[in-house]
């Protein structure tokens, strides 16, 4: 039992994204992780959110970095869990506009970085922020569909 | 002839108790009215003797208590009866409900909440189901999603004992129901999606420690394999789970256990089936890859490995061979046999003699065309060719049955020694299968495959039959819209009842097939009904409501609870969240 859709992709070019990821994590990390990000969709008590760094996606909107995203979501599995083209399995769709965790750069990093509580593994410590960065690209450059929240039988 | 030879066993575990001391072998030979163990005995039959409820009264079942379990996930398994009480274990977070069926309502004597970790949800490849739990010996003992199995006092509720078995960085979870053999708690872990190295465990029932863990694949001293004790019917030769293996691909080879254990108590031996090989494509593993998709017999005290027989060598299409190993004894060409039926995801039903692991009958049971046939002399399918999958074949088309399996092995059969027929949900699926070269990564899925599926040949997606194992075919058949996922119970009443995906349960005539009643029951059924007799003296029938178990399936959109994660339907099965949605609830059915 799996997800429907997986993409291929080739051990070779696997081993090289993934070595060269590994490669830079340490001195990339240095000073860029905040001590907390901040999720716009979270209410602040008194109306106060409280302080935070800010993490911004050096590959923001870049087509090429999110093309390596594609090819590093499914060399790290990720699509194992969430279905090939992000559409969703055991793990939620990445593809449909909505998100558990908040869908802006930082909050996607975050998620992937450390993790979440329902079963999504930290990828920080093996990926490094730059391979990180790298899979928020290609999760953001997935086009969102309308959002339809009515799913209707009626006439069929 | 088969009764008799049933209550042979009856009477034989009975003496066993007596001569060995032992309370759990007197655990079989409880009264008609419990359901004690997953599968209701050794056998794992799933046939109740009660016959108050019979064909001819069985269109006045209804409903006469149910209860929301507060849980989301596939309810698979079952509840158990034990005297004055039922017991409901859920999917994660895995609670134990204790019912007291003296009182009216049947309110809650206790309920038991272990901490289990929520990390479990996303390493169970499919759904954070439990296959149910055993009594025996005063305990309820079961496995928690997160790799632990408890065991609870059946009075007070209270944790007697509390194990780690299983590693969930390694991407192993445990969704079994466990099988309770004297003094030995037999238990195995899911995870053939996140490269496992599978293995099946001992625990001992008074403390919980474990005493012996085996492989299922691997060199001999992982397999607990001694050349002279260990006799497959097929092959000879040392290191048979290392051997059939590239390289040391069996370290993450799979053959995971997620099913369930049966026990013949003359025989004293253990049987389980194993789930496919890792990764998806097999072009990463060449080689038979023994054990995975096989049935193995072991030995209950210290795990010895006595035979195997694999079902699907080189396991290419996800035929994981988890489905039950029921025991009996059936007549064929004249003969008694002590038998083995499966039936496996790979679409055929096996007959094998169960002492010596050699093949009987070997019949296609649901629509499949990876195999021609299976050879009786050499235990080997003859694969079609056009159908073997890997990368170097590109995009296979067509494949019979998909990877959801012929049946799913979550969805146990029954067996009638009245009317001598197996009982059996099945699905009519193929698929198309891409294979992809996987990269391991310790904790995360390990498989590498594109596999959309379609309807099968004949306009339905799956039915209930009734089969005969001693000649190979099927009686009957209901033909239903939907993949069938639910497990089967058949009664001395010769009644036998089954749920759908759309949320109907079904009570049926064992001999015809003929429907005698149906209630839609809230969601769709992946539980195996029970029966028993409460302290009232009537005879019940008891199922749980609650589709899920399987993601591939159900496309995730049969969920209302997550306002984030909104999904397509499912193509081959567009119209299922039109019938039905998610929600656990225990139905209890009387006359």
């Amino acid at each position: 039992m799996r997800p429907l859709r997986a993409l291929a992709l080739l051990c070779v070019a696997s081993i090289g994204l993934c070595s060269c990821a590994r490669q830079s994590a340490p001195s990339a990390t240095t000073g860029v992780v905040p001590p907390a990000v901040r999720y716009q969709a979270h209410l602040a008590a008194g109306g106060t959110p409280p302080a935070g760094g800010t993490l911004t996606n050096p590959h923001a909107g870049d087509a090429a970095v999110a093309k390596q995203g594609a090819l590093l979501f499914t060399t790290m599995n990720c699509d194992g869990c969430h279905g090939g083209d992000a559409s969703g399995w055991v793990g939620p769709d990445l593809a449909d506009g909505r998100w558990r965790y908040g869908g802006s750069d930082a909050e996607v990093f975050s998620t992937i970085y450390y993790g979440r509580p329902k079963g999504m593994p930290a990828f920080g410590g093996v990926l490094g922020t730059e391979g990180v960065w790298t899979l928020v690209t290609y999760i953001r450059s997935l086009p969102a569909p309308a959002d339809v929240p009515t799913e209707s039988w009626v006439g069929n | 002839m088969v009764r008799a030879s049933l209550t042979a066993i009856l009477y034989g575990l009975a003496a066993l108790g007596a001569s060995s001391g032992s309370r759990a072998a007197a655990a079989d030979a409880r009264t008609d009215a419990e359901w004690t163990m997953p599968s209701r005995d050794y056998g794992a039959t799933r046939y109740s003797p009660l016959a108050s409820i019979s064909a001819q009264n069985a269109r006045g079942l209804h409903p006469v208590w149910t209860f929301s379990t507060g849980v989301l996930g596939g309810h698979e398994g079952q509840p158990l009866v034990v005297g004055d009480t039922m017991y409901v274990v859920t999917p994660w977070p895995n609670v134990l409900y204790a019912f007291d069926l003296t009182r009216a309502d049947y309110p809650l004597k206790w309920k038991y909440r272990p901490d289990v970790s929520a990390n479990a949800i996303g390493v169970a490849c499919c759904d954070s189901v439990n296959r149910g739990a055993f009594y025996l010996d005063g305990k309820i003992i079961y496995n928690l999603l997160d790799g632990h199995t408890v065991a609870v006092d059946g009075k007070t509720g209270r944790e007697l004992w509390k194990t780690q078995i299983a590693d969930l960085g390694s991407g192993e979870t445990v969704t079994m129901a466990p099988l309770v053999v004297r003094d030995r708690v037999i238990v195995g872990a899911s995870g053939g999606e996140f490269g496992i190295y599978g293995w099946l465990k001992g625990l001992d029932l008074a403390t919980g420690q474990v005493m012996w863990t085996v492989h299922n694949l691997g060199p001999d001293a992982d397999m607990g394999v001694r050349v002279d004790t260990f006799k497959p019917p097929y092959d000879s030769g040392a290191n048979l789970g290392q051997r059939t293996w590239a390289n040391d691909t069996w370290r993450r080879g799979g053959a995971p256990v997620w099913g369930s254990v049966s026990y013949d108590p003359e025989l004293d031996l253990i049987y389980y089936g194993t789930g496919n090989a890792g990764p998806y494509n097999p072009e990463d593993r060449p080689g038979d890859n023994k054990w995975t998709s096989s049935v193995l017999a072991r030995r209950p005290g210290d795990g010895l490995l006595v035979w195997a027989y694999q079902f699907t060598p080189h396991d290419s299409w996800d035929f994981d061979a988890t489905g039950t190993m029921i025991l009996a004894d059936l007549t064929i060409g004249g003969h008694t046999v002590k038998a083995l039926v499966h039936f496996d995801k790979n679409g055929f039903a096996y007959t094998l003699d169960r002492a010596s692991g050699r093949l009987l009958v070997a019949q296609p049971f649901a629509p499949e065309n990876w195999a021609k046939s299976v050879d009786l002399t050499t235990g080997r399918p003859a694969v079609d060719p056009t159908k073997q999958t890997g990368v170097s074949h590109g995009n296979v088309k067509g494949i019979c049955p998909s990877l959801e399996g012929g049946v799913s092995p979550a969805s146990p059969p029954a067996y009638s020694p009245r009317t001598h027929l197996f009982y059996t949900s099945t699905n009519n699926l193929c698929m198309d299968y891409l294979a992809a070269h996987a990269n391991y990564l310790k904790g995360t899925p390990y498989m590498g495959v594109t596999s959309p599926y379609s309807g099968g040949p004949g306009g339905y997606l799956g039915s209930f039959i009734a089969w005969d194992a001693a000649r190979g075919v099927k009686v009957w058949e209901n033909k239903e819209p939907f993949p069938n996922w639910s497990g089967a119970l058949v009664t001395g009443g010769d009644v036998v009842f089954y749920g759908t995906l759309d949320g109907w349960f079904v009570a049926a005539d064992a001999r015809s097939g003929k429907v005698l009643s149906k209630f839609k029951v809230g969601s769709g059924v992946v539980g195996n009904p029970i029966s028993y007799r409460a302290p009232d003296g009537r005879q019940y029938v008891a199922v749980y409501a609650g589709i899920g178990g399987d993601w591939a399936l159900l496309s995730g959109d049969m969920r209302s609870d997550d306002p984030t994660d909104i999904r397509a339907p499912a193509d081959f099965l567009k119209d299922i969240a039109r019938h039905t949605s998610q929600g656990g609830i225990v139905w209890i059915f009387g006359l």
